[in-house]
């Protein structure tokens, strides 16, 4: 419980990472970022060996498109596990085609954003992603009980 | 008794006057009496006495006459007989007593009753015979032969020399012998110039010909030569009608003489029967012709099952000759199918339910359809080559069968086809927008991180770079938004048209809340179909007149329905030149400069799209400067004055 909350974000295009990062800058928030390229780094990291004894992240944030595992099946896992079911999940997706949004809230995402291509629009959606869920939002007292157990 | 003065004088006057013949003969056979009736009835003369009997009456020789007289001396015994007497040309009662001196013979003439007698029988014999050839006719045996038998018994009926039989063609008139009997040296038709007159008679009026002697027969002077023939008289009845004549049976006698009307009616009932075989003749030759001639094989079987009748082609089909079929089981020959007596089932089958019946029988790797037709003394059957019929109903259901196969493949490349694009759609919408993102993202970098190390120029530059990254980001969801519209299934609701209308005013007003823009909505207005997809329609339309009427003087923007049904928004701004009228429903066609106008170029696509696939019609209208108006058809929501 020692290390500061985090923010996992699973994004395999290196662009959008290094913008994602830029964005949070750009809002003053200096959480930190873990970065995983792609779904089954996401799914070693939350339920095996990968996260080597660290607690589990503030928020994640949620690609769909990924390569191995896709991000909606990351999604199905970490609501499946009781240890990672109630940790706030956004997809960050360049998609808004119907299925995926209905897949994504049927599988019990906390929120679905779209990356607009303009990047100041994209700022202040992190900026607003980020603010909401990293300090408005307050988790259920079992999340990091459950999760360290 | 007595010698040579064997009778005495008041004895021979008794004998005078009995009215039978009588005369007696010595012991030496010689004439010793004949009384005046005897001399009469035997052309006898007074020289007779004492002569040998039979040196007086030698036709007697031989006959019953001499046998009997013999046979009463040498018994001593009285005989009676009955006899025809060649030398009177009578029939005689003959009553003879023998003594030991001789014999007395009572005899009178019988003829009339003999012949009453005679004409009795020859008439019961005749009916016998016409009734017996009336019935092998109606039996239908073969044609010939009754013929024959015909001009046997009128030969015999009328004693005649000879009978014709002539055939008559009505078309050229002609008479041809078609049997004959009794000419030696040929024919009536063999004279130069044959005696036709009789035959002609006949035919033309149906009437019986007689004629009682040839040489003096006024009505057919050319009959006379038919006396250096030896014919003297002749009897002439036609065969069939005067409407349906068919030819003249023809008896000739040798002896000038009158016929009896009796004969007369004999001979015109044998022709008659003659008339009525050779129609029934002609009618079953005609019936055989046809089944004949048909294409079917055709067999006919009794009651028993027995075989009556089969075609040439049925014959060949059973490989046998027609007549070898006749009365032998059906069962035999359908035994031929090997079909396990099927066939054989189906015939029975239709004789004892009555009603008709058809079945398939293979045979020699050929298909044969049997029709089976039941009628009261039996049933009848065609059976039909099928083969090209069936092969072709064979090709066909596998034809049916590879079709429904290729069209389920077919339709499985489709599905995978629509899959395929909406992974693709998925990938131009999902991986298209990343690069944007980074071009735009890292322009604006550029711009805040390298501010200083930049000109005007090189922010313009970075400015453009990005407005085109937007660009293109707007183009994507665009035709994403085309693409959808083409896979979506469109479910009809009733939708309140007017109010989508005044929706998108509103927000179009709030968009840009300085411009003044006058909406006129028709009021009421309905339609069915996708409320999603209507919207976008409306949302296009009147967001392109919202964008067009902006350096017009006095925007307006009106939205209704004309009375021929069609929806209508138009505005009266910049207009379009008519002349590229046709471009304005395709994709990524503009009809204005981007930085006039901006636009995608996929709107009116959109929007065309939308309207086909709710089954109706878009065009528009325009000029330049003059505005521009979309018409459309929508499916039309009910009256709601009923609907309430």
């Amino acid at each position: 419980m020692s290390s500061k909350p985090y923010i996992l974000l699973v994004e395999d295009n290196p662009d959008d990472v290094e913008l994602t990062r830029r964005a949070f800058a750009k809002n003053h928030i200096a959480n930190e970022i873990v970065v995983l390229n792609d779904g089954a780094q996401a799914v070693d990291f939350l339920f095996n060996a990968g996260r080597d004894g660290r607690q589990l992240p503030q928020v994640i944030l949620l690609d769909l498109k990924l390569p191995k595992i896709s991000g909606l099946e990351v999604l199905e896992r970490i609501r499946g596990d009781q240890r990672t079911c109630f940790i706030p999940t956004v997809i960050l997706t360049s998609s808004k085609q119907d299925e995926d949004l209905l897949a994504g809230y049927r599988l019990g995402v906390n929120s679905y954003v779209r990356k607009p291509v303009d990047f100041n629009e994209f700022v202040e959606a992190v900026r607003q992603v980020g603010l909401y869920w990293l300090v408005l939002n307050e988790v259920p007292p079992t999340t990091a009980g459950g999760a360290n157990s | 008794m007595a010698d040579e003065s064997v009778l005495r004088p008041d004895l021979s006057l008794v004998l005078e006057r009995i009215t039978d013949g009588f005369f007696a003969l010595d012991a030496q056979w010689r004439f010793a009496y004949m009384n005046a009736e005897a001399r009469k009835l035997l052309h006898a003369r007074e020289e007779f006495l004492g002569v040998f009997w039979l040196d007086a009456f030698p036709k007697a020789r031989g006959r019953l006459f001499e046998r009997e007289y013999r046979r009463a001396m040498r018994d001593q015994r009285p005989v009676q007989f009955v006899e025809y007497s060649q030398t009177a040309n009578r029939w005689f009662e003959v009553k003879a007593y023998p003594s030991p001196d001789g014999l007395s013979v009572y005899f009178r003439d019988v003829t009339a009753r003999i012949e009453a007698q005679q004409e009795v029988e020859r008439t019961a014999r005749r009916q016998q015979a016409l009734i017996d050839f009336g019935r092998s006719a109606l039996a239908g045996g073969d044609h010939e032969l009754l013929v024959a038998d015909a001009i046997e018994l009128v030969r015999e009926a009328l004693d005649a020399q000879a009978i014709e039989l002539f055939r008559y063609d009505r078309s050229t008139g002609a008479f041809t012998v078609s049997s004959a009997l009794g000419w030696e040296a040929g024919t009536a038709v063999a004279w130069d110039r044959p005696p036709l007159e009789h035959l002609r008679y006949a035919v033309e009026t149906g009437e019986p010909f007689v004629s009682s002697d040839v040489r003096i027969d006024a009505r057919a002077r050319s009959l006379a030569v038919l006396a250096s023939a030896g014919v003297l008289s002749c009897v002439c009845v036609p065969i069939g009608t005067t409407n349906d004549p068919l030819g003249a049976l023809v008896a000739y006698h040798p002896k000038a003489r009158t016929v009896s009307a009796l004969d007369v009616r004999f001979v015109e009932a044998i022709a008659q029967t003659l008339a009525e075989s050779e129609r029934a003749m002609a009618s079953n030759r005609r019936t055989a012709q046809v089944l004949d001639s048909i294409r079917d094989a055709f067999v006919a079987a009794d009651r028993d099952l027995r075989i009556t009748y089969v075609n040439a082609r049925m014959a060949a089909f059973w490989k046998g000759a027609p007549l070898d079929f006749i009365g032998r089981p059906i069962e035999h020959f359908t035994a031929q199918f090997h079909d396990d007596g099927v066939a054989y089932r189906r015939i029975k089958q239709a004789l004892e339910e009555d009603r008709p019946l058809t079945f398939e029988i293979p045979f020699n790797e050929r298909w044969y359809e049997a029709r089976l037709y039941p009628f009261s003394d039996g049933v009848a059957a065609y059976v039909r080559d099928v083969t090209r019929r069936k092969t072709e109903q064979q090709r066909m259901v596998a034809l049916n069968v590879e079709l429904e196969h290729r069209v389920a493949e077919r339709t499985k490349q489709l599905e995978l086809a629509n899959k395929e694009l909406e992974s693709f759609s998925y990938s131009v919408s999902h991986d298209l927008r990343a690069p944007l993102r980074a071009i735009d993202g890292f322009s604006q970098a550029l711009v805040e991180d390298y501010h200083d190390l930049l000109d005007e120029q090189g922010r313009n530059y970075i400015d453009r770079v990005r407005k085109a990254a937007q660009r293109m980001a707007d183009l994507i969801d665009a035709l994403l938004g085309l693409s959808r519209v083409a896979r979506a299934t469109i479910t009809f609701s009733d939708i309140d048209v007017s109010e989508i209308a005044q929706e998108i005013a509103a927000d179009l007003r709030e968009g840009e809340p300085e411009r003044e823009v006058t909406f006129e909505i028709e009021p009421g207005l309905r339609a069915r179909g996708e409320a999603g997809l209507i919207h976008a329609v409306f949302a296009n339309l009147m967001g392109n007149a919202w964008k067009f009427t902006r350096r017009a003087a006095h925007p307006t923007i009106r939205v209704g329905r004309l009375p021929g049904g069609e929806f209508f928004v138009a505005d009266n701004g910049a207009g379009f030149d008519m002349a590229y009228g046709n471009k304005l429903f395709g994709a990524f066609q503009r009809l204005h400069a981007t930085d006039e106008y901006e636009g995608t170029g996929i709107g009116l696509a959109t929007v065309a799209r939308i309207v086909r696939r709710h089954g109706g019609n878009i065009r528009a209208e325009g000029a330049v400067g003059a505005g521009a108006s979309f018409f459309f058809t929508l499916p039309v929501a009910e009256d709601p004055s009923e609907t309430r």
